[in-house]
C-alpha cells in the first residue's frame, strides 16, 4: 500500500470522526436496522474490530522502541530488524485503524442516534478537539519514525529511539483519553447521596473522565496491548518461518518468535492481576455487577476465560519446553528442589492464605513473599538443601502438572448452570467444597500460573547460558504454537471485550441511560463466540494480508535488500 | 532431551494412566458427595493433563512447505475456530428469554418518560381509540343507527380494574424481588446469594415496613449486626431510589414484611443514621 493511499484511508477516518460530531448534533436523526446481524452485534462486530486493530498500533510501538534501543546498545542488528519489520506492518495496520474507527461511528450514529448524541455532547471536547489532535499527532509521528529508520541511523539513531518514545507517549495519552468516555459507560461517575442524573449534569468532563473504572481500564489496556502486540509478532515470525526460503532466514524468524513469545508472556504475566483490578473497581462500583460477572448471566463467559487463560499458559509454556529441546547442553541444567516444591505447594497454601486474608488487604501477602523467596533463601540458609536439585526436564513437566491443577482450580465452577436462580443441588459444589469456586482459591491459581511460568523462564535462561542455542532448528510445531498464542490471544480478548460491555446490562452507560431497544438483553456464551470468531478470523485475514504485504512481497523484490540494516556504531 | 523409542507405547501408557487417575478422581469426588457433573469434570481434568504430557513427548513434526504449510495452515484455523465455538456451546447456557420479561418491566417506567416512550405511549393509545371509534361505527351499523362517528369520550367505560391494579402488594413485592436480583446477595427460602447480605426469611421480624424501605433507598441508614465489613465496603448499592418507582418499592416492602420465620437465624438490623 503507497503513502498516498495509507494518507486516504486515514482522511477517511478522520473526516468521519468530524462528521459524525457535526451529524450528532441533527436532532432526532432516524435509526436504522441492521439485517441478519441486528444493531447491536453490528456495532459489536466494527468496535470489537476497530479495537483489535487499536491495540496492536498502540501495543507494538512499545517494544519496537525497545527493541530498537537493544539492537542500538547491543550491537545486534536482529533487534533493529524486528523492529522494523514489526513497525511496518504497524504503519499498514494504522490505517486499517483509521478506517474501522470511522466506520464504527458511522454505525453507531445510524444505529443508535440518540445514545451517540447523548454521548458525544458529554465529551464533546474530547471527541471534536483532543482526539482529533492526538491522531493526527500521532499519525504525524508514526510516519516520521517510518520513514527516517534508515536516515537516522549511526549518530542519529539516539534522535531516532527519542522519536519513538515521542509516539509511544502520544499513543499512551491516546489511549487514556479514548478510555474516559468508554469506562465512562460502565462506571459513570457518582457522588455519594445525589442523584447520578443530577450529578452527571453538573460534572466537569474530568469527573466524567476520572471515574471508578478509568485508571484499572488504562492498565489493563496497556498491558493487554503489549501482550497482543508480542503475540502477534510471534504470529509474523512463524508466518516469515514458514516461508523462509534459507537456514539465514529460518535462524532469524526462530529467535525473532522467540522474542515475540517473550514479549507477549511477559507482559501476559500481569495481565491477570490487571484484569482482577478492573473487576474490584466495577463491584467496588456497584456490587451488583459482581453477581451479574461471576454468578448470574455472565458466570459461563468466565468459565471460558479460564479455559481460555489456561490454554494459553500451557502453549507459552509448552514454546519453552518445545524450544528448550533444540538447546544442547539442555541436560545440564538444574534448579532446586526447593523450587518443584514450592510449586506444588502454591496454589493450596495460599488458597488457605487468601481465605483468611484476602486481596487486597496487606496481610495476604505475608505468607505470599516468604513462600516465593523460600528457594533462595532456605538454599542458603541451609546449603544442603540448596544442593538438592533436580533436572530441568522434571522441573518443567512438574510446572506442567500445576498449570493442569491451576487451570482445573481456576475453572471449577460454583455451580453448572448460567444463572444464580436456576442452581439446583444436583449442579451445585458440595458446600464443604465451595471454597473452590471462590475468589482466593482462583486468584491462587492464577498466581500458580505466573509462577511457573516465570520458573520455566528462569531455567530457559539458564540453559541459554551453560549450552548452546540452535537457530532455525526448532521444532516445526513451535510454530503453530506461537500462531495458536496469537489466535487465542485474540479470541480472549473478544470475549473479555464482550464481557466489559455487558456488564452494563440494559444500559448505554450503567445506570445512567437505558437501552430500550429489544436487544439489551445478554445474549448466550454459543452466540458470542461465534461472533467473536468470526470477527478473530477477519483480523487474522486483514493482519496475514498486511504481512504478507509488508515484509513477503517486499523481500521478493529485486532491488537490494532493505533486511539489513545496521545499528549505530556498527563497522 | 531424547525422544521416546515409541511414542505409540508411550500414548497408550499415558492414556491408561490418565483413565486410572481419571477413574480415581471419579471414585473420590463420588465418596465426597459431589453432584455427577462435577465428577465427570474431574474426569476430564485428568484427561486434559493426559493430553498435555502426551504432547510433551510428542515426536517432533517435520517441515512443512509451500502449499502444505498453507494447507497446515488453514486447517489448523478450521479446528482452531471449531474448537472454541465447540467449547463455548458445551457450556450451560443462558437463557435470554428469561430476562427479556424482566428487562421490559425494569425498564418501563424509564420508557414511558423518555421522549420515545411518550411517543410510543401516544401511538398506542391512538390506534386503540381508533380500533374502538370502528367497532362502535360497526354496532350502529348493525343496528341501523347513525352512521357518523360518536364523540369516544363519554362512551368510554372506566377502566377495568386488573388484578395487579387491585394491589396484589406482596406478589407484585415477590416480582419485585425477582426483578431487581435480590437473590444474588440475599438468601431467602435457602436459596441465592451467600456472604453478600444478610438471609431475609425473618426480617419482617425485625424491621417495620417504613425502616425497611428506609434501607433500600438509603443503604447507609442501617447494616445488619455482623456485615460490618460488607457495610464498610458499601457493599449494597445506593441505586434503588433512582432505578425503582415508589410503589416498586413499597410492594417489595409489603413482600417482605410478610417474611417472618423465625427458625431462620436473620442478623440484626442496626441503625446508622
Amino acid at each position: 500500500m503507497k503513502t498516498w493511499q495509507r494518507s486516504l484511508l486515514m482522511l477517511f477516518g478522520l473526516l468521519a470522526m468530524f462528521g459524525a460530531t457535526a451529524y450528532a448534533q441533527v436532532p432526532n436523526a432516524p435509526t436504522v436496522e441492521f439485517p441478519y446481524t441486528g444493531n447491536r452485534t453490528a456495532v459489536w462486530i466494527v468496535a470489537q474490530l476497530h479495537i483489535l486493530f487499536a491495540a496492536f498500533i498502540l501495543g507494538a510501538p512499545i517494544f519496537v522502541v525497545i527493541s530498537e534501543w537493544l539492537g542500538y546498545r547491543k550491537q545486534d542488528p536482529r533487534y533493529d530488524r524486528l523492529a522494523k519489520e514489526v513497525i511496518k506492518v504497524t504503519v499498514i495496520l494504522y490505517s486499517m485503524t483509521a478506517l474501522t474507527g470511522g466506520l464504527f461511528i458511522f454505525v453507531l450514529l445510524a444505529t443508535y442516534p440518540q445514545f451517540t448524541t447523548w454521548l458525544i455532547n458529554h465529551f464533546f471536547l474530547i471527541f471534536a478537539v483532543i482526539y482529533p489532535l492526538l491522531f493526527i499527532g500521532e499519525t504525524i509521528v508514526l510516519y516520521l519514525y517510518f520513514y527516517t529508520w534508515e536516515s537516522w541511523k549511526g549518530d542519529k539513531k539516539a534522535r531516532h529511539i527519542a522519536l519513538g518514545v515521542l509516539l509511544n507517549i502520544i499513543g499512551t495519552v491516546t489511549l487514556f483519553v479514548i478510555d474516559g468516555p468508554t469506562s465512562f459507560m460502565n462506571t459513570p461517575a457518582k457522588a455519594e447521596g445525589a442523584s447520578i442524573v443530577e450529578f452527571i449534569q453538573a460534572a466537569t468532563l474530568w469527573d466524567k473522565v476520572f471515574n471508578y473504572s478509568w485508571l484499572p481500564l488504562n492498565l489493563h489496556r496497556l498491558v493487554g496491548n503489549v501482550t497482543f502486540g508480542g503475540f502477534i509478532t510471534g504470529l509474523i515470525a512463524a508466518y516469515m518461518y514458514m516461508g523462509a526460503k534459507n537456514d539465514s532466514e529460518r535462524a532469524y524468524y526462530d529467535w525473532m518468535g522467540f522474542v515475540g513469545n517473550l514479549i507477549g508472556v511477559g507482559a501476559l504475566l500481569f495481565l491477570p492481576f490487571m484484569g482482577y483490578l478492573l473487576s474490584y473497581e466495577l463491584c467496588d462500583y456497584d456490587a451488583s455487577i459482581c453477581p451479574y460477572m461471576m454468578a448470574d448471566q455472565l458466570s459461563m463467559f468466565f468459565e471460558m476465560q479460564g479455559a481460555m487463560v489456561g490454554l494459553i499458559f500451557l502453549a507459552s509454556n509448552y514454546y519453552i519446553w518445545l524450544s528448550m529441546k533444540r538447546i544442547e547442553g539442555v541436560e545440564r541444567v538444574r534448579i532446586s528442589v526447593l523450587t518443584v516444591l514450592v510449586m506444588i505447594a502454591l496454589p493450596f497454601v495460599m488458597t488457605y492464605t487468601w481465605t483468611i486474608f484476602p486481596v487486597p488487604d496487606p496481610k495476604s501477602l505475608a505468607v505470599l513473599v516468604p513462600l516465593v523467596l523460600a528457594p533462595v533463601i532456605l538454599g542458603k540458609i541451609v546449603p544442603p538443601l540448596g544442593r538438592l536439585t533436580v533436572s530441568s526436564r522434571v522441573c518443567i513437566k512438574v510446572a506442567f502438572l500445576m498449570v493442569v491443577i491451576g487451570n482445573a482450580i481456576w475453572m471449577t465452577p460454583h455451580g453448572f448452570v448460567a444463572t444464580g436462580a436456576k442452581l439446583v443441588e444436583e449442579l451445585e459444589l458440595p458446600s464443604d467444597w465451595s471454597f473452590l469456586a471462590l475468589m482466593p482459591a482462583k486468584n491462587s491459581a492464577a498466581f500458580t500460573l505466573v509462577f511457573v511460568t516465570v520458573v520455566n523462564y528462569i531455567l530457559y535462561n539458564r540453559a541459554i547460558k551453560q549450552g548452546t542455542i540452535v537457530w532455525g532448528k526448532i521444532d516445526f510445531a513451535s510454530q503453530f504454537v506461537l500462531i495458536f498464542l496469537a489466535f487465542s490471544a485474540i479470541w480472549t480478548m473478544g470475549l473479555m471485550g464482550a464481557v466489559r460491555s455487558l456488564v452494563r446490562k440494559y444500559f448505554h452507560t450503567y445506570n445512567l441511560y437505558p437501552d430500550f431497544t429489544a436487544e439489551s438483553f445478554t445474549p448466550t456464551l454459543a452466540y458470542s463466540a461465534w461472533w467473536i470468531t468470526g470477527i478473530t478470523l477477519v483480523f487474522y485475514i486483514v493482519v496475514s494480508f498486511a504481512i504478507l504485504l509488508t515484509l513477503r512481497v517486499s523481500e521478493s523484490k529485486a532491488h537490494a535488500p532493505e533486511g539489513s540494516p545496521v545499528p549505530a556504531g556498527a563497522k | 532431551m531424547n525422544e521416546q523409542p515409541s511414542f505409540l507405547k508411550s500414548v497408550i501408557k499415558k492414556v491408561i494412566l490418565g483413565v486410572i487417575l481419571g477413574a480415581i478422581f471419579v471414585g473420590i469426588t463420588k465418596a465426597l458427595h459431589f453432584p455427577t457433573i462435577f465428577q465427570a469434570m474431574f474426569f476430564v481434568y485428568a484427561m486434559l493433563g493426559t493430553a498435555v504430557f502426551i504432547l510433551l513427548d510428542a515426536p517432533a513434526l517435520p517441515m512443512l512447505n509451500g502449499i502444505k504449510s498453507l494447507a497446515a495452515l488453514l486447517a489448523f484455523y478450521l479446528v482452531l475456530s471449531g474448537v472454541y465455538i465447540g467449547g463455548a456451546s458445551l457450556w450451560p447456557q443462558y437463557d435470554p428469554e428469561d430476562e427479556k420479561g424482566k428487562i421490559a418491566k425494569l425498564l418501563e417506567a424509564k420508557r414511558r418518560a423518555s421522549e420515545q416512550g411518550k411517543a410510543e405511549e401516544l401511538l398506542v393509545r391512538a390506534k386503540a381509540l381508533s380500533e374502538k371509534a370502528d367497532s362502535i361505527m360497526k354496532r350502529l351499523q348493525t343496528l341501523g343507527g347513525p352512521t357518523e362517528a360518536a364523540p369516544t369520550g363519554g362512551a368510554a367505560k372506566p377502566g377495568g380494574v386488573s388484578a395487579t391494579a387491585s394491589g396484589d402488594l406482596v406478589t407484585l413485592g415477590k416480582e419485585q424481588w425477582e426483578l431487581q436480583e435480590c437473590y444474588n446477595c440475599h438468601k431467602l427460602e435457602g436459596k441465592g446469594g451467600k456472604k453478600r447480605g444478610p438471609e431475609m426469611d425473618n426480617i419482617g421480624n425485625l424491621m417495620k415496613a417504613e425502616e425497611m424501605k428506609e434501607k433500600i433507598l438509603d443503604p447507609r441508614s442501617w447494616m445488619a449486626e455482623g456485615f460490618e465489613k460488607e457495610y464498610e465496603k458499601k457493599k449494597m448499592p445506593d441505586k434503588y431510589k433512582e432505578l425503582m418507582e415508589d410503589k416498586d418499592v413499597d410492594a417489595l416492602v409489603a413482600f417482605m414484611a410478610t417474611l417472618k420465620n423465625p427458625a431462620v437465624n436473620t442478623p440484626k438490623p442496626i441503625k446508622k443514621k
